[in-house]
């Protein structure tokens, strides 16, 4: 099937208007060598056959009979039912980039909010409209830092941070040649404070830190960006959004500079995407920012409206002076986002930051209670832990599985020294049916092994 | 009517969200007082009524496809089907976690190594990669391959990258984030790439040559084989930007045309939904050449069994956080597999039977500087309505009121008073007929009652707004004050 | 007064150098919104970018006339970027540099190009 309109009454008189007898005329100007051969056959499937085919491939994926505890990253929330609603709607769905202001009002406007939302979460001046995701918007971040110190080629980041994120910044990062420092992390999962200081120095244009790290640990912020400020370097903090429902504002931390991943708000897992990458900045800093940014003004009359704005700083009008070369955001899913942060609202994020807390708490301390099982340490978290059961991890996910659960994502496969550590995510989505099952598995697991071993 | 923001409606105590049981064996859990927030958390309350009122009025400010013909050139505004969205929202497919064990999601995996597969056989290229998540990141991705390519190669003196003066704005861009220094190229008069001005500027010193064909004045460059040759003579290789694929699927193969590395804007040519500026996704393909230098992670067959492909040494390494936008190109593999080859052929026919339909109609109210036929999409100038005052901004402002969304205005900035108008193959006749018809009115309006024109729209939720004010005096977020 | 090709003016007095837009740039690039001046002590060659001058369209590079340091900048403009529009060639000033070689001034235009 196809979705052309015109059939063959439009299509004669159109060719006669145009006065050619084929379609095929259309492309004279196309060298005959190069041209494809007609297809005779119609390998196309009907709606029907189609939505069947798709369901014999969904019917492959087996990921939604578990219960999961990755995260890593990706969070599984709960996702309001009316996000799904909204964003399905025609007018947003459909709609393209909200160039012509006065026919796009309510996109603007939606972004506007977005902005705000973000402010009001990070406690920063200024957001943009959105990038793909956490890790560009870190790489984004840094290259930020690095235009507002043109003489400065060197950024410091935490040995912790998501190493996807890593991967990505060192991306982008390579085409300048910029040199980057690595902070080293101790045994606790928290990043060694002295090496950071010695580190970050005059030459220094930005450090980066994620909050919590990708070990789940929440580290001594503030002292860094203390040290940072007074050597003139620049802050960026990488954050899961919901963690400014309990813990300091980015802001409250020193920084200069907020990026992360608002997927934890209204997306659905989707196998990795779409997410979105939100990035913040004190005002001094906001001609640096890349991407679009939607600004409040006036009509004609005098009545309020919005409008795309400081639109130089961008790749249609900058061409390679650009700030980024991003065009293309996400702006639908930053839609969705914003339609869960203001569903939970001001009282909601509080509260749904602290039951995500404590049921982190009460399954991390029932198995640290469990006999063979070692922890990382003692370090503050949010969300997220890990633990070792002192087997391999294909031991650990193979026993879970009997249980119908992914424990965990395999820390091992990430840092070496963590061989065997399973990195262990919980949200508002398990309850204590669900954590207590946990507990049990990891039980049986470990008493298991303790008989095999007698 | 004034929206109010939804900061604005706030009501104290309202909200409309609800969270799960609550037992004591969580709650006797306290967070250490000295890592808690002490700012206050300036969002709004509101309840569920409210908050879907809200949105509600919002889109009644909003146009999409679904509302109105959206003849904006350089972006593909065709249908987005529903069925695409009940494909994306299957819960077998959004929930599943981007580090799922392997056995788990073999569904997305398939899904992934067949997209890939159809994207090359319409493109004639023999890999790819479904990670960059817009065109631009496609753009980059492709750029970064290139310079490894050469590098790896020990061809460290390749700096510079031609790009058209008439390019869309993320190719220039892209090539100064990717480390390199851009060269423009001259367009000729009769629309196409300038050949004698590239000769002048490729040299050994030449990384790649940037080019969309048909080019973004939507004409197809009939030398391109010979521009290929002079690239690739010098050593340098041909980057294709994908923009403008719906032209020319399944016609011709940008392969066949000489290009090594591409991207495909897959909200362009296949259908997935703009929403009010992405999300996208920008797969990038390309020869045996390039293939080594693939982003991570990759998927492969073995068998009836797909594996990830995590690592790779020599691949330029990751450029996003995990799968890429999964959930666009899933869309876009159903509606491929509805089209099928053929039905993917038959969107470049029409596609470009609409344009010169209403280029025809069109021609005789505004300067066309390239008379000949076009492909999917043409370019007009408004300039012969400057002596009245009225601007191609203006034109373009007053098609609003007629329920007709804009064409795009400026772009490319090398024509003057430039728009540039893509019908796509889903609008049927009798909407570009009704298109002539507006035109016709509003150039009627222009000779009696040209401040109709000048001062556009009228009819929607605002007048002309003031971009000056909000460059100079920038308001970028809701203030308590 | 002298003039550049690239629509810059630039008047000398005791080796130091005024520089600014022409009246054609200023019109060109329409309501100027933002000017990106450039830092103070900061060393230009002759045709070096120096500041960058933004409407909501475009954005054009402002190329200084002559070598020099940067010793002065016009901080009116930060308030008031609207009098590169209404005064290009007066109040509109954008940077004072200490000239390095006056003798760049002979190779300058007399009148606007």
């Amino acid at each position: 099937m196809d979705f052309i309109s015109n059939q063959k009454v439009q299509i004669d008189a159109m060719l006669a208007t145009l006065n050619i007898n084929s379609i095929e005329k259309l492309f004279d100007c196309i060298p005959k060598e190069l041209l494809n051969e007609k297809l005779q056959e119609d390998d196309g499937l009907s709606e029907s056959e189609g939505m069947l085919l798709m369901q014999e491939i969904v019917a492959k994926n087996t990921f939604g009979n578990l219960t999961s505890y990755l995260g890593a990253g990706a969070y599984e929330h709960h996702v309001p039912a009316l996000v799904g609603f909204i964003c399905s709607k025609s007018e947003f769905l459909t709609s393209y980039t909200p160039y012509q202001a006065e026919a796009s009002q309510g996109m603007l406007q939606a972004i506007f909010e977005f902005q705000s939302a973000i402010c009001a979460l990070t406690g920063m001046d200024v957001s943009n409209a959105s990038l793909y995701d956490g890790a560009t918007a870190c790489a984004e971040a840094l290259l930020m830092a690095l235009r507002l110190n043109k003489d400065k080629n060197k950024v410091v980041i935490a040995g912790s941070l998501h190493p996807n994120y890593r991967a990505v910044v060192e991306q982008f990062l390579s085409s300048h040649q910029t040199k980057i420092e690595w902070i080293p992390f101790d045994n606790d999962g928290k990043l060694n404070l002295n090496t950071a200081k010695r580190l970050i120095d005059e030459n220094t244009a930005a450090v980066l830190l994620q909050y919590p790290n990708f070990l789940g640990v929440i580290d001594d912020i503030a002292a860094v960006t203390a040290h940072a400020k007074s050597c003139n370097v620049l802050s960026v903090i990488c954050a899961n959004p919901l963690v400014y429902g309990l813990y300091a504002s980015a802001k409250e931390l020193g920084a200069d500079i907020a990026v992360g991943d608002t997927q934890p708000f209204g997306l659905p897992l989707q196998y990795g995407g779409p997410y979105v990458g939100y990035i913040t900045c004190s005002k001094e800093l906001m001609r640096q920012l890349p991407g679009r940014i939607v600004g409040e003004t006036v009509d004609l009359e005098g009545k309020r409206g919005f409008v795309l704005t400081l639109q130089a700083r961008e790749q249609h009008i900058r061409r390679e002076k650009a700030t980024s070369n991003i065009c293309t955001n996400q702006a639908l899913a930053a839609l969705a986002s914003l339609v869960a942060i203001l569903w939970y609202g001001k009282e909601g994020i509080k509260k749904l930051a602290l039951t995500n807390y404590q049921r982190t708490a009460y399954l991390k301390s029932q198995l640290e209670a469990v006999n063979g099982i070692q922890t990382m340490g003692n370090a503050p978290f949010f969300n997220e832990f890990a633990i070792s059961f002192g087997c391999s991890f294909n031991e650990v996910d193979a026993h879970f599985r009997t249980y119908g659960i992914s424990p965990g994502v395999d820390l091992g496969q990430y840092f070496p020294q963590y061989k065997g550590m399973v990195l262990i995510a919980v949200t508002e989505t398990k309850n204590k049916k669900q954590l207590d099952k946990y507990i049990e598995a990891a039980k049986t697991l470990l008493s298991q092994k303790t008989k095999r071993e007698k | 009517m004034i929206h109010k923001t939804v900061f604005e409606i706030s009501q104290p105590g309202q909200h409309a969200y609800s969270l799960p049981k609550d037992y004591e064996a969580f709650t006797q859990f306290k967070p250490d007082e000295k890592l808690l927030r002490k700012d206050h958390i300036g969002l709004p309350e509101i309840s569920e009524l409210n908050l879907t009122r809200h949105f509600c009025e919002l889109a009644a400010c909003n146009v999409g496809i679904d509302n109105q013909f959206y003849p904006l050139g350089s972006c593909t505004m065709k249908l987005n089907p529903r069925i695409n969205e009940w494909c994306a929202s299957l819960p077998g497919f959004t929930r599943t976690h981007p580090l799922a064990p392997q056995d788990t999601i073999q569904g997305n995996l398939q899904v992934i190594v067949e997209l890939i597969d159809i994207l090359c056989k319409i493109t004639g290229m023999s890999a790819g990669s479904l990670l960059p998540c817009a065109g631009a990141q496609g753009e980059y991705t492709g750029i970064k391959m290139i310079a490894e390519y050469h590098k790896k190669n020990g061809d460290t003196k390749r700096t510079k990258v031609l790009i058209p003066d008439d390019a869309h704005g993320t190719n220039p861009a892209t090539a100064a984030m990717a480390g390199f220094t851009t060269v423009s190229i001259r367009t000729s008069s009769t629309g196409n790439l300038d050949i004698d001005h590239l000769k002048e500027m490729v040299s050994d010193r030449t990384a790649a040559l940037m080019l969309t064909n048909p080019n973004t004045l939507g004409l197809f460059s009939t030398n391109i084989t010979e521009i290929a040759k002079v690239v690739h003579e010098h050593g340098g290789l041909l980057y294709y930007d994908g923009a403008n694929l719906n032209a020319i699927m399944n016609i011709v193969k940008p392969a066949s045309m000489g290009f090594d590395v591409m991207h495909i804007n897959l909200h362009k040519t296949f259908s997935t939904p703009h929403g009010g500026g992405g999300p996208g996704s920008g797969p990038v393909l390309c020869n045996e050449k390039l293939k080594k230098y693939l982003p991570i992670p990759r998927v492969e067959k073995i068998e009836n069994h797909y594996k990830i492909i995590w690592d790779d040494i020599a691949s330029i390494g990751r450029i996003c956080s995990f799968h890429g936008n999964f959930g666009i190109y899933l869309r876009a593999y159903l509606y491929a597999k509805l089209h099928g080859h053929y039905g993917l052929r038959r969107i470049a026919e029409h596609a470009v039977l609409n344009a010169n339909y209403l280029k025809a109609l069109i021609g005789k109210y505004f300067t066309v500087p390239f008379p000949q036929p076009c492909m999917h999409e043409f370019v007009i100038q408004a300039d012969c309505y400057l002596d009245q005052g009225v601007r191609a901004i203006d034109i373009a402002k007053r098609m609003l009121d007629y329920g007709v969304y804009a064409p795009t205005i400026y772009f490319p900035l090398i024509i003057k008073e430039c728009m540039l108008i893509e019908p796509t193959e889903s609008e049927s006749k009798a909407t570009l007929d009704r298109f002539i018809e507006i035109i016709e009115k509003i150039i009627d309006e222009i000779k009696e009652n040209p401040e109709l024109v000048q001062r556009a729209p009228f009819d929607k939720c605002v007048l002309r707004l003031d971009e000056v004010q909000a460059a100079k005096h920038p308001i970028l977020k809701h203030s308590l004050t | 007064m002298k003039f550049t090709e690239t629509h810059e003016w630039i008047d000398v007095k005791d080796g130091v150098g005024t520089v600014g837009v022409t009246h054609y740039a200023q019109k060109e690039l329409g309501d100027i919104v933002y000017v990106e001046l450039p830092k103070i002590g900061s060393l230009v060659k002759k045709g070096q970018a120096a500041a960058v001058l933004e409407s909501t369209k475009a954005a054009a590079d402002v190329y200084s006339p002559m070598s020099g340091k940067i010793i002065e900048v016009n901080q009116n403009l930060n308030t008031n970027p609207e009098l590169v529009n209404s005064s290009p060639e007066k109040d509109g000033w954008i940077f004072k540099l200490s000239l390095t070689d006056v003798n760049e001034f002979d190779s300058l235009h007399d009148k606007e190009t």
